[in-house]
């Protein structure tokens, strides 16, 4: 609960290093050409876990409020929405592409 | 008489209709969280736009991100990254009390902010001279898409708004850095650094997503 909490210098700087390895990896996948769409999905995935690994432990979300990770998580939900109730609507028309 | 002023110095910091340190930093906080779901929300728009525009144009997105250096992106990755661990240690730093070490970290966040906004800087400047411009100034022959221009309005949308973000981010750690000369922020008060500190992980956070989206598909 408490907001206070502090880490140890020795735990930052290995989140950083995951941080950086993982970086490393999402660049040295696209050398092996992972064919469609599994390039798209791998490359999501892992800036997923980078963003969870930074909302938690940089950002402290771990130790923080249930409050506070809620607003997080709504976020994200209704990012999900925007993205998911446009497309419901762009993929699926019957008129061609607009023009711009 | 000498005793009770340097109680109220030490509680300047604490606004009257609190009831004590920690309610007020508790509140502060979920303040900067609200306006992290807002910029979220902000940022969301045009990751909308990006993936309505990508579902539409798939063979685009493939073409013009070789025009986009993978090399520099990551470096800039490495960069924001490198920046936002600084910060973490500039909040520890406030922690604990070690003012100096709070400023270094913030003399080194900044330092590494300029880095990135140099290279972005670089290569906005390698695509202008290429004709390679936002929206109806586009003029570049390099790739076979008629509608080439769109990918670059949505490259430069989403990349000048987190610049703009990052350069409010130099903004905020300098005046940081003046507060910590002035010896306001302590353990018992470091509000400003922790809460600038979550900004700055955020437009870290949307680089990341950056990174991947729009140097790494092809």
């Amino acid at each position: 609960m408490s907001g206070h909490h502090i880490s140890s210098a020795k735990f930052l700087w290995g989140v950083g290093i995951s941080l950086f390895v993982l970086t490393f990896i999402t660049v040295a996948v696209t050398w092996i050409q992972i064919p469609e769409p599994w390039n798209v999905v791998v490359a999501i995935s892992i800036a997923v876990v980078k963003a969870l690994i930074v909302a938690a432990f940089f950002m402290n979300l771990y130790w923080d409020t249930k409050f506070n990770v809620m607003l997080f998580i709504m976020s994200v939900v209704f990012f999900g929405l925007l993205i998911g109730i446009t497309l419901l609507d762009t993929m699926y028309r019957t008129d061609p592409i607009p023009s711009f | 008489m000498s005793e009770t002023s340097v109680v109220e110095e030490k509680k300047s910091h604490l606004l009257h209709h609190f009831v004590d340190s920690d309610q007020q930093f508790e509140a502060s906080k979920m303040g900067m969280w609200v306006f992290l779901v807002t910029e979220i929300l902000f940022f969301g728009g045009l990751f909308a736009a990006y993936i309505v525009y990508r579902a539409w144009y798939p063979d685009l997105y493939l073409q013009a991100s070789e025009e986009l250096d993978t090399f520099w992106g990551a470096v800039n990755t490495a960069v924001l990254i490198g920046s936002s661990l600084t910060v973490a240690m500039a909040i520890r730093s406030a922690q604990l009390n070690q003012i100096k070490g709070l400023i270094i970290n913030l003399y080194i966040t900044i330092g590494l902010a300029f880095t990135f906004m140099v290279i972005k800087y670089f290569e906005y400047a390698h695509k202008f001279e290429k004709g390679i411009l936002p929206g109806s100034y586009y003029n570049y022959e390099g790739i076979a898409h008629e509608k080439a221009n769109i990918f670059f309005s949505i490259y430069y949308m989403m990349t000048g708004l987190h610049g703009i973000h990052v350069l409010i981010g130099i903004g905020l750690m300098i005046w940081l850095v003046v507060k910590a000369k002035k010896n306001v922020l302590h353990s018992g008060y470091y509000t400003p650094v922790e809460i600038t500190g979550l900004y700055w992980h955020l437009v870290d956070v949307i680089w990341i997503f950056l990174f991947p989206l729009l140097y790494l598909i092809d």
